[in-house]
């Protein structure tokens, strides 16, 4: 197949390009999505870290809020003390001390559904009961009534009393009183450490003094009663404030720093989108520079490779016209020696017919006289009657000489002329074959003869090869060849002239044909010197030769491979140093495809 | 009829033409014919032939192979070639070798053909025989009495390697121009010419041509880096040289050649005789006039030494060139 320059290059470097825009446009995504993602990753961290910021502060919010209440209530617990327990509560929590309340502990809490442990409803009962005991304690109502007085108006909307074994002596909700707390986290630690306990619930209903109040942040705190005076705890008093505003404005600063962290978040995931399109853009801008620079570099490179294709082609177009000059030269060669040596072999009968030509001319023209003397002496015969004739020969004697002069030897006039007959037919046919090795009158292509195209051949090559190299003609029977005989005669000639030229000296040529099948062989064989080893394998390249510079063209052998080839025929040559050379060319009877008209 | 008691040979394979020249030569001499190489030579062992006349271009022994062997078998026979085409290896070895006396072309002129054959055996007949050169080693010493040697030659090389050839024992002038070479011709006293064809862009062989036909003692070697058949033709029909040395120059051969150059001039001198036996044709009419206008064209831009003695010197050279080769 033809080498195309433009077009492979082309394709080579278009999908080269290709490729490499390829693995750019994917890079250039990775890197994308890498700055994506890690942007996403920062917004998230960054929203965590607000949101963590947001709950830690509304965390310490609520635990100041609790601390600052749990200080009110603790306070509010003094002074509730102060005013109530002495006078009051102290008297009344003697009373229910007589209440027994064991008989109620007693009863075994049970385990519900989730593990938890819970009092059963006839512990609830039990100390339900215990409850309706206290309330009828006598100086209940008067309790109730001076907390209720004291508390109206207050943030406080709870106030329960306990006794130190947990049993709910007051409550400001009444169905409270007897509950048993002995086990809640809370009281213990009022009760037992004297630590105040607080927490901060939220109650969807909340029976308060106000009467029930509904979705009420509430700080309940369990704050241990001193004994005036000394530090015995004595009781336990559990207060519910109502934290509900305090809480909301919490939760609202909370709600705000989080809007706030929230449009931070918003801000930042558009500036992190603004500079996911900025980068995006550059690096779309990147890729348009980079397939502009190689669509550029593209087009240079096209530019000077068509350049160099054109210059190749024109190269080759003046090495093909210089290839095509030299074997024209080389067949005008050949051809000229061909002329040299008819010429040569013209010129021998040439000069004996010519002077065998002008030889007899020249006894005619001394048989003139001696001629013109028969004819008189016939014409005076036919007018004598008698047997003798007087005859005056003083004129004639006068010219005895020139009578004897042509008194030639007619025979070997004969054998004169009868050489330049000889002579005549030497010439007619070198004419003859001359014709029939150009066949410039015949049809390129024939079946042909090629024994006797082979004659031709020799015949010729006869007249220009030195005298002592003999060629001997073996010929067996050959069927027509269908051939261009005008080529292989040039392709023979061309054989035997290379044998002769590997004989010094005196030598043989022995032209052999032979059919084989449906081929043909022709054997050119010398007895010359053979073909060195190192020159065998180059004999059929072009342009090489053996020859000083000048004198052979390297074409001939070149030639008469090509011819063989486009004939579907072969060439080969054996040789040995010393011993000869036989070329063999084989050639097949009948033609696939229509030969070629060129030589 | 008057009949030359003259024996030929005429020898050549194509029948047609031995039978041709014997019917030419048969009514003035008397004519052998041979169609090879080998029955020629028996035929010269066996009779005393005065003129062989053979075709160069035959099977198994070519004519200047049997002319070189009629020469060694017969010295006193003279010999002509008879050649169809023109093979410069050929031509120059039928000098070196076989001393031919002519060439004959094919087809040849009837009328000319019979008169050459005619004084070559006029010449074989009265003229005395040179005896044969031994054959002289390569490596023997040149032998000569201070004889004049003159190369032209466009190369100095040439004058170099002859004057280094030769020692002492004999004079060489060397020139690059003919108007020099006539100069030395006139005054001095020259035995052996050496000369190329063609020196500068002048035809060196007419003064060759002209020098022998006046003055046939001189031997003439020509150097030749061309091959030109007709010109070396020319030569020895015209110039008798005596020895062609085709270019490039082999030291040795050379040696050979100067040898036996230098032999050939003894023999000739002291025997003026035997300057017949390379009687040369006449050479064209008008070579002189045309040799002398081509130095005249050329003399101005040589540099010599003949040109520096100023207005004289056209003058001289054509009364040289006159006084050499006699009234023009």
């Amino acid at each position: 197949m033809r080498f195309r320059l433009v077009r492979y290059f082309t394709l080579a470097s278009l999908g080269m390009f290709g490729l490499v825009a390829l693995s750019l446009i994917y890079f250039e995504r990775e890197q994308s999505q890498f700055y994506k993602q890690t942007n996403d990753e920062q917004l998230a961290f960054f929203g965590d870290v607000q949101q963590s910021f947001a709950k830690q502060q509304e965390d310490a919010a609520r635990r100041d809020l609790l601390t600052i209440h749990e200080a009110g209530n603790v306070n509010l617990t003094r002074l509730f003390a102060n005013a109530l327990w002495e006078r009051d509560f102290a008297p009344f929590v003697a009373q229910v001390q007589a209440i027994d309340v064991t008989g109620c502990q007693a009863i075994a809490d049970v385990t519900d559904d989730k593990g938890k442990k819970a009092a059963p409803p006839e512990k609830k009962a039990c100390f339900a009961d215990i409850g309706k005991r206290i309330m009828a304690l006598p100086g209940f109502k008067a309790i109730d009534a001076k907390v209720f007085d004291s508390m109206k108006k207050s943030t406080v909307f709870k106030i329960k009393v306990f006794d130190l074994r947990g049993i709910t002596v007051y409550s400001s909700e009444h169905a409270q009183i007897g509950e048993d707390k002995s086990f809640n986290a809370g009281w213990r630690s009022a009760a037992f450490d004297g630590v105040p306990k607080s927490e901060l619930t939220h109650r969807g209903k909340f029976s308060a003094f106000e009467g029930v109040v509904e979705n009420r942040d509430l700080i309940g705190s369990y704050l241990p009663v001193l004994e005036p005076g000394s530090s015995r705890i004595v009781g336990v008093f559990e207060v519910y404030s109502d934290v509900t505003p305090f809480l909301k404005q919490i939760q609202q600063t909370s709600g705000q720093i989080r809007s706030t962290a929230t449009d931070n978040q918003k801000k930042l995931g558009e500036a992190a989108a603004a500079n996911q399109d900025a980068v995006d853009a550059t690096s779309y801008r990147q890729l348009a520079t980079i397939a502009g620079l190689l669509l550029l570099l593209f087009a240079a490179l096209l530019v000077i490779v068509r350049r160099a294709e054109k210059i190749i082609q024109q190269q080759e177009a003046d090495r093909a016209h210089a290839h095509q000059q030299l074997a024209q030269s080389e067949k005008m060669a050949s051809l000229g020696q061909m002329v040299a040596g008819v010429a040569h072999q013209l010129n021998t009968p040439l000069a004996f017919s010519q002077n065998n030509i002008l030889m007899v001319k020249d006894a005619l023209q001394s048989m003139e006289l001696p001629m013109k003397v028969a004819g008189r002496l016939s014409s005076i015969l036919e007018d004598v009657d008698g047997d003798k004739v007087t005859i005056k020969v003083s004129q004639l004697k006068a010219n005895l000489d020139k009578l004897q002069e042509g008194n030639v030897d007619v025979t070997m006039l004969q054998e004169m002329l009868k050489d330049v007959l000889g002579g005549i037919d030497q010439m007619s046919e070198l004419v003859v074959n001359l014709r029939d090795f150009t066949r410039l009158d015949r049809a390129a292509t024939t079946n042909a003869d090629l024994n006797k195209a082979l004659h031709t051949v020799a015949y010729i090559a006869q007249t220009v090869l030195p005298k002592n190299i003999e060629l001997v003609e073996e010929y067996g029977q050959l069927p027509s060849v269908e051939c261009n005989p005008s080529q292989l005669n040039q392709v023979f000639l061309n054989l035997i002239n290379n044998a002769a030229q590997a004989i010094e000296g005196p030598g043989r040529i022995r032209i052999r044909s032979f059919a084989e099948g449906d081929q043909v062989h022709v054997e050119v064989q010398d007895n010359g010197r053979g073909i060195p080893d190192d020159v065998l394998p180059h004999i059929f390249d072009l342009y090489y030769t053996t020859k000083p510079a000048g004198e052979g063209t390297g074409l001939g052998l070149a030639i008469a491979r090509n011819i063989v080839t486009e004939h579907g025929g072969d060439i080969t040559v054996s040789t040995r140093i010393g011993v000869g050379t036989t070329f063999t060319v084989t050639l097949p009877v009948r033609q696939e495809a229509p030969l070629a008209q060129a030589a | 009829m008057t009949r030359l008691a003259g024996k030929v040979l005429c020898v050549d394979d194509e029948p047609g033409i031995v039978r041709s020249l014997q019917w030419l030569l048969q009514k003035q001499f008397e004519v052998f014919t041979a169609t090879s190489g080998a029955e020629a030579l028996e035929l010269v062992k066996q009779h005393d032939f005065d003129v062989v006349i053979s075709d160069q271009r035959m099977p198994v022994m070519t004519g200047v192979e049997v002319l070189r062997e009629v020469r060694k078998l017969s010295p006193r026979t003279m010999r002509i070639l008879l050649t169809g085409y023109s093979d410069m290896q050929a031509i120059v070895r039928s000098v070196n070798e076989s001393e031919v006396f002519r060439f004959i072309n094919k087809p040849w002129n009837i009328s000319e053909l019979p008169k050459v054959v005619a004084q070559a055996i006029t010449i074989a007949k009265t003229q005395p025989v040179e005896t044969p050169a031994a054959e002289i080693p390569e490596d023997a010493p040149i032998i000569a009495n201070g004889e004049r040697i003159l190369v032209i030659d466009d190369d100095p090389e040439m004058g170099r390697a002859v004057a280094d050839l030769v020692g002492a024992s004999a004079k060489v002038s060397y020139t690059r121009n003919l108007a020099d070479a006539v100069g030395i011709l006139n005054n001095e006293d020259v035995s052996v010419i050496i000369s190329e064809t063609r020196v500068g862009t002048i035809d060196a062989t007419r003064l060759v041509r002209l020098m022998k036909s006046k003055h046939p003692e001189i031997v003439t070697v020509m150097l030749t880096g061309e091959s030109d058949a007709d010109t070396i033709t020319t030569l020895i029909n015209q110039g008798q040289i005596y020895r062609f040395v085709p270019k490039p120059i082999r030291t040795g051969y050379l040696k050979l050649v100067l040898q036996s150059a230098l032999r050939k001039h003894g023999a000739l001198v002291s025997d003026p005789a035997l300057t017949f036996r390379h009687a040369v044709e006449t050479t064209s009419a008008g070579a002189m006039e045309s040799l002398i206008s081509d130095v005249e064209r050329a003399a101005p831009q040589a540099e010599t030494a003949a040109a520096a003695k100023g207005g004289g010197f056209m003058a001289s050279l054509g009364a040289g060139f006159r006084r050499l080769f006699g009234a023009g």
